[in-house]
Parts: C-alpha cells; structure tokens; sequence
C-alpha cells in the first residue's frame, strides 16, 4: 500500500511541472501532424494526377468510358513513328540547346565572376528568365516571321540577301525554338555557374597562376573539374525541363513543319488534347517520367562520383 | 639566382593604405622572413612580389628587371599558401607535375623530377592519393614539392606552418631550412610567428602598419630594436617598457632610477630591457617591486614583478623560490639597457 502510494505520489511530481507533456505516441506524431496540410496538398497536386495518369494508360478512354487495354497502349506507341519522331526532336532540339547554353553560360561565368560589379549586374542577367515563357515565345515567334525582324536585320547588315523563311524549313524551325530556349535559360546557368565559381578557392587559382597556367589552362585543368557537380545539377534541371519543353513549341511551331518540332511534350498533348486519345497520352507521359528518371539518376551517379576529391 | 628589389612599393585600397612606401633588397640566396602582426602588410608585400596584386606606387625588380607589367605566370616565382591550395581534383603526383605541364617541360623528364621533388619533402609514398586523403602535414610538404618541382627563380612562402601542429611545425621548420640551403634558392617567408621567423631567416624584416620597422639579421633584431614596436614584438616574453623621465644621464621613473648613463639632454623616455637582463635580489637594486606571480617552466623560472602600475617580467633561474607578494630588489644589466624616445618611440643612442 506504501508503495502505492509513493508511485502516486512520485505521478503526481512528475506531472505537475509538465502538464502540457504528450504520451509518446502524440509526441512522435505530432510533427507529422503539422507538415500534413502542405504534404496532402503537394501529394494531391503531384502524386495524385501522376499516379491516375499511370493507371489511366492501361485504359482507352473515350467520352462513353473506359476500355481495359492492358499494355495496348505502350505497344501501340513503340510502333507510333510520331512518337518516335517527338522523342528524336526532343533529343536534337533539347540536346543542342542544352549544349549551347551551357557552354556560353560556363565562358560568360568564368570570364565575369572575378568582377565585383557582377553582385550589381546579376539582375539583368535574370531579365529573360523573368519575362512570362508565352510572352517570349510570341516576340520570338514575331521576330523569326518570314521577312520581320530577324530576316531584315540580317539582310541589311549584308549577311544574307533574301527573306529566310525561319518558321517553315526544318532545321531553321529548330534552330528558332533552340535560339528562344537559350536566350532566355542561359542566365539561368550563368547565375549557377558563377556562384559555383565564387565558391571555389581563390588560393588554387592564384597557385595555378603561380605554377604557370594560362587562363584557359586554369579553365580546363582547375575550375572546370571542380565545378563538376554544379554543372551536373544545374544541367539536370535544365535537362528535365527541356525534356518538357512545351510554350514554345505550342506558340512558335506548333510542331511544324510537317512535325520536325514537336517534342514529347507536345506530341501528348496533341495526342491528349487534339485526339482526345487521354490513354494514349497517359502511356507517353509515363514513358517520359520513367526516362528522365533514368537519365537524371545516371547522370547524377556519375557526375558525382568522379567529381569527389 | 635571384636578387629582389622592392623600391617604393606601395599599395592602396581606396584610401586604405596597405603597403606603404617600402623599400628592401633581397640577395640572391637569402632566407628573408616578413614579421609582423596580421594586417601588418606583409603578406601584401608578398603577394606584390609574386604579381598577384598589383602595386598602387613603386616598383618590383627581380634579377634587375622591373617586372610590374609581368604577370605571374611569367615570373618564375613559386608559391606555398597557407591553405596549401593543392589541386583537389588531382592526385599529389598530378598536382607536382603540374607546374612542368604548364610551363612545358618536356614530358620524358616529368616523372623523374617529380619523384625527386616527391623524395625531397618525404613524401614518396603517397604520389597516387588525392590531396583530400592526406594529413595536413603531408599537404603541407606536397605543396612544397610542387613549389621545388620547376627548381623556380624565388620562393614565397605564406604563414606554411601555421595550420600544423606545434610538434610538426618544429620539424618542419628545420626541414624548411635544411631544403632552402640544399637548393640555394632565394627565399621569402610570411609569418607572425616570432620563433619561425628568428629560427628561419638570413635576415628579419619587421613591419607593422604597412612600414617596415626594422630590417636585420635575427641577432640584430633582437639585440639593437630599432623601436619599441620591434622591442616589444620580439623575443618571449617580450621587452619591458618602462615609461619614465630621462634627464642628464639619469632616467627615473615611479620605484626606479639609473643612474650613469650616456644620454645627454631632458626628455620623456621609455626604458626597456628584457626578462634576462634582470636579476632578482641584486644587492643594489635599480627597482622595488613585489612579487605578482612565478611562473616556473622547468629550465627556468620567469618572475613578475609589480612595481606602482607596471608589471616588470623577469626571468630567473630553475631554482628560484619566493613567496608572493614578498618584496624583491631588481638590477639591471647597464650595457643591455635600451631607451626610447617616448613619442616618436624611436631608439635613442
């Protein structure tokens, strides 16, 4: 009965300075409690639509229902020469556009990161970035019109002597959209670059100088090896997003000619949205997501695994 | 192979003045050490010499050419940083070779050289790691293979020591000055270490405030401070100074006075004289003052004395025993006493 008591007793201590303690289970759930809002909210929007996406593939859908298809749908697509032909543009246009800008935003980075002015100047270099994407792709697509502003400022300062048609020739139809894509993502990876090299030691640079390396030795021997995981992830989210590139191919092109420009993105949905085939369209889309995993983590691996010290 | 001459160099930022008017001359195959607080301008100076910072005024010679329009690729001059500033994405054989890539050397000869540069600072073993797996002492020396690797006009060297350890500090530092005198190669040292600097150099050159204070072998600065920065600056426990008057030939100060010395005329004056030039219980004292603290470290054992306001460090022998607070008689070595002049702080002889 003693004891009893003394427990009571020994309770009541316990609890009186703490009331407001939880039982352990509250304790350890709580935290989940309060993230829970924003994670429904995020699953909702994200996993949700991605998940039905999945599952709507093995269907075709059509206005009356949906029809069971089993892998029909993917079987379908592998043989679909448009597919094939989206994924081939996708790769070129994305690929060359991918290549160029990262290419002008590592020179333009390394040549302007030493500048103390560059704190000042960073925001004009994010202008492009900021202008809403459809609004860039209607100047550009004004700009590259048959005889506008592209065409006739060229012809008057000597470089060709007839109107080019931009928008109607294959590789020129390209060349629009990659043109548009890295003027306005090339700020993008310069402002990534340029904080990659800031970061980095200014003594290895100044040894490098002392050991006799030329700027461009310094370049290819120093800093661009150890920006190797900058670049990595900046080129992986840039590369997922123009894997998806859509605005501009939707306002510019709109996949012509003859479909030369229509990138994955918009082939689903044409394929979604102009057929009305949603099954068909979910297929693609699920195809798309599981290669740029793919790439993104065998991109990731590597790049990550050389560029360790 | 290498003289150094420094006239008039200068170095402003805005209007902060880092460098101020310095002029020194650096023989070929000397060790000359730069001394002095953080801030002081030597590693600026330095950094001048190697054409990493360009001077506002004056000019850098080396070998009798003025070199401020050279770059510093083009100087022939090699450099240890403080960091090391190895080449993380190579290994300490990429990182030694380095040099001989840029500065195209035949490659045939590479391997060789590198191995001998590798042997030299002991470091043979680890040619196939990156700098990351290595210890700080082992960067340390990689960094230093791959400034000898190219057997280069002038050496700099920025504070090498002073992310090691004590232990490996000491044993660099004679490893430092066993390899500058095997390669004869003329050598400059940035430090604020007044142990490296006194062990290392041919000559000190003491700065403070961008200006160099004295410059000297290290017995001369030690022995014949030109002021009371470098009187209070070198040696450990630094210099006593003792604000007093000084007036035909006697100085006397608040519990002390010298008499006979060869001073003439009346002015406000600093004495100074070091721990070792005072001895506990003379029997005619210079100075009264009570003991504040002993403190015994094996060798020796090193006294304050508290006299009015000023605390007066002495160093005493191993067997030095007193109570605290007792009162104790001081005398100076007359012929090692220094004074200075009270507000320019300058020697007066």
């Amino acid at each position: 009965m003693t004891q009893t008591t003394l427990k009571a007793e020994g309770a009541a201590l316990a609890a009186a300075p703490r009331r407001a303690r939880r039982s352990p289970f509250q304790r350890k759930i709580f935290p989940y409690l309060l993230v829970a809002p924003a994670v429904i909210y995020l699953l909702g929007i994200t996993l949700y639509p991605g998940v039905f996406a999945i599952y709507q593939s093995f269907f075709v859908v059509t206005f009356t229902g949906w029809v069971p298809n089993g892998v029909g749908n993917y079987v379908d697509l592998f043989q679909d020469d448009e597919f094939w032909a989206a994924l081939w543009n996708t790769l070129v246009i994305g690929g060359i556009s991918l290549t160029l800008q990262c290419a002008i935003a590592l020179m333009l980075a390394f040549f302007a990161y030493r500048d103390p002015l560059i704190r000042g100047w960073r925001i004009i270099f994010l202008m492009p970035m900021l202008f809403m994407p459809s609004a860039v792709a209607f100047i550009w697509k004004l700009a590259f019109m048959d005889g506008r502003v592209i065409s006739d400022l060229l012809m008057r300062v000597g470089l060709i002597s007839e109107n080019i048609d931009f928008l109607g020739v294959v590789w020129n139809a390209r060349l629009t959209l990659i043109v548009a894509d890295v003027w306005q993502w090339t700020p993008f990876l310069f402002i990534i670059f340029v904080a990659g090299l800031q970061a980095q030691d200014k003594e290895i640079e100044e040894a490098a100088r002392l050991d006799g390396a030329s700027w461009p030795a310094i370049f290819w021997n120093i800093s661009l090896p150890l920006m190797r995981p900058v670049i990595a992830v900046a080129v992986i989210l840039r590369g997922i997003d123009i894997t998806t590139m859509f605005t501009n191919v939707f306002i510019m092109t709109q996949g012509t000619p003859g479909g030369t420009t229509e990138t994955i993105s918009y082939f689903i949905y044409r394929t979604g949205f102009r057929l009305f085939n949603f099954g068909y369209a979910s297929a693609a889309s699920a195809i798309m997501l599981i290669l740029t995993i793919i790439i993104a983590q065998v991109l990731l691996k590597r790049f990550f695994r050389s560029g360790r010290a | 192979m290498a003289e150094i001459e420094l006239r008039n160099i200068s170095k402003k930022w805005g209007h902060f003045v880092g460098v101020k008017d310095v002029n020194l001359t650096i023989s070929d195959e000397e060790f000359v050490v730069f001394l002095g607080p953080s801030g002081c301008g030597k590693t600026t100076t330095m950094r001048m010499i190697a054409g990493l910072e360009d001077p506002s005024g004056g000019e850098v010679v080396i070998d009798g050419e003025v070199v401020n329009e050279v770059d510093a690729r083009d100087r022939d001059v090699a450099m240890v940083f403080q960091s090391y500033a190895l080449y993380p994405n190579m290994t300490i054989y990429e990182n030694i070779r380095f040099p001989l890539r840029m500065r195209r050397v035949p490659k045939e000869q590479h391997a060789a050289l590198v191995q001998r540069a590798a042997e030299m600072v002991e470091l043979g073993d680890y040619l196939e790691r990156k700098p990351g797996a290595l210890s700080g002492g082992q960067r340390q020396r990689a960094a230093l293979a791959r400034a000898v690797v190219r057997q280069p006009h002038v050496f700099l060297m920025d504070e090498p020591l002073s992310n090691l350890d004590a232990k490996l500090r000491t044993a660099m530092r004679v490893q430092l000055k066993h390899l500058q005198r095997q390669l004869k190669i003329t050598t400059v040292y940035v430090t604020h270490d007044q142990v490296e600097a006194m062990t290392l150099a041919d000559r000190i050159v003491i700065m403070d405030g961008g200006e160099i204070q004295q410059i000297g072998t290290p017995h001369e600065i030690y022995g014949d401070p030109a002021n009371t920065f470098v009187a209070g600056f070198i040696g450990s426990p630094p210099m006593n100074l003792i604000a007093g008057h000084l007036e035909g030939g006697v100085f006397s100060a608040a519990g002390l006075r010298v008499e006979g010395l060869a001073l003439e005329g009346s002015r406000e004056a600093v004495l100074g004289v070091r721990p070792e030039d005072c001895h506990v219980n003379g029997a005619a004292g210079h100075l009264t003052g009570r003991i504040f603290g002993i403190e015994p470290t094996g060798d020796q054992t090193f006294v304050s004395l508290r006299s009015d306001d000023t605390l007066i460090e002495i160093r005493a022998d191993r067997d030095f025993r007193a109570p605290l607070d007792s009162t104790a008689q001081i005398s100076f070595d007359l012929d090692r006493l220094y004074f200075f002049d009270a507000t320019s702080g300058e020697r007066l002889r």
